[in-house]
């Protein structure tokens, strides 16, 4: 039901413009690691951390954007989605939040629009949570 | 952070606290595009939404071209490679030529895939075609 043309708002923050594909490939043996959970619940005190650019990046721009995130509530979870051989564009350089309430989603939504990451422009919108679960970006 | 197992982790995790610093502007670089929304609500399409994705980033990427603000802060910068002259031992790979470069790869590859949603896209006046592709 559109109101407006206005989207229905979500639990899930989609952030824009945040990252470039290259910071996100890596093709060395570690890659696997994330492709297959997209950090979906990155463990914080991670043990043996690889020593691998890639790797240490996205786990940087993860916790950049988590701490940044919780500011405007409880997050469930997040994703980064990775370059895949099939489709560079889908999901690159897009960073999803699930808040635990569509109003914390909203605030953050509001809240960080336009701000800059990393020299570039972010821009928010909401996704559907099905869409969200079922890796469609 | 945890610090019990820190002497424990790699080098690498040991450079990654080091340089711990966010990649979040603060409230007042907000930027505010007449006629380019940062807060999208209206109900789109994902290719309507990654269309307008791609815009965005152009215009902004045009615009560092145009006012020459493509280095970043000390605090974003990677670190710089080996030198390489010329054969007039001036220094090629400058910080002002690998950043510029970046910028402008990147909106090659932008513009390449605007094209192929729309063959209608007209690149930006200021855009010049690779003539070849090299590295």
């Amino acid at each position: 039901p559109a109101n407006n043309g206005e989207m229905q708002p979500t639990r899930i923050l989609q952030l824009l413009n945040m990252v470039t594909p290259e910071e996100l490939i890596d093709d060395d043996e570690y890659a696997g690691m994330f492709i297959n959970d997209f950090y979906v619940s990155y463990d914080r005190n991670h043990k043996n951390i690889p020593k691998n650019i890639s790797f240490l990046l996205i786990l940087d721009i993860f916790d950049d954007v988590h701490e940044e995130c919780s500011k405007y509530g409880k997050i469930v979870d997040m994703k980064i989605p990775r370059p895949t051989q099939t489709g560079l564009m889908a999901g690159i350089g897009k960073i999803f939040v699930r808040y635990e309430r569509i109003e914390e989603t909203g605030v953050a939504l509001r809240a960080l629009a336009g701000r800059k990451f990393a020299e570039r422009t972010v821009l928010t919108s909401y996704i559907d949570e099905d869409r969200y679960l079922a890796d469609d970006f | 952070m945890k610090s019990e197992s820190e002497d424990q982790q790699t080098d690498g995790a040991d450079d990654r606290k080091r340089k711990r610093r966010s990649r979040w502007g603060g409230e007042e670089s907000k930027v505010n595009i007449p006629g380019l929304p940062t807060a999208i609500t209206a109900n789109m399409s994902k290719e309507q939404l990654d269309t307008y994705l791609l815009h965005m980033r152009l215009e902004e990427i045009g615009r560092k071209l145009r006012t020459g603000d493509y280095v970043p802060p000390e605090r974003e910068r990677s670190a710089s490679p080996e030198p390489i002259y010329d054969i007039q031992g001036k220094r090629v790979n400058t910080r002002e030529y690998r950043y510029r470069k970046k910028l402008e790869d990147e909106r090659h590859r932008l513009i390449e895939e605007a094209v192929k949603r729309n063959p209608d896209f007209k690149p930006p006046a200021d855009y010049k075609r690779p003539t070849k592709v090299q590295d």
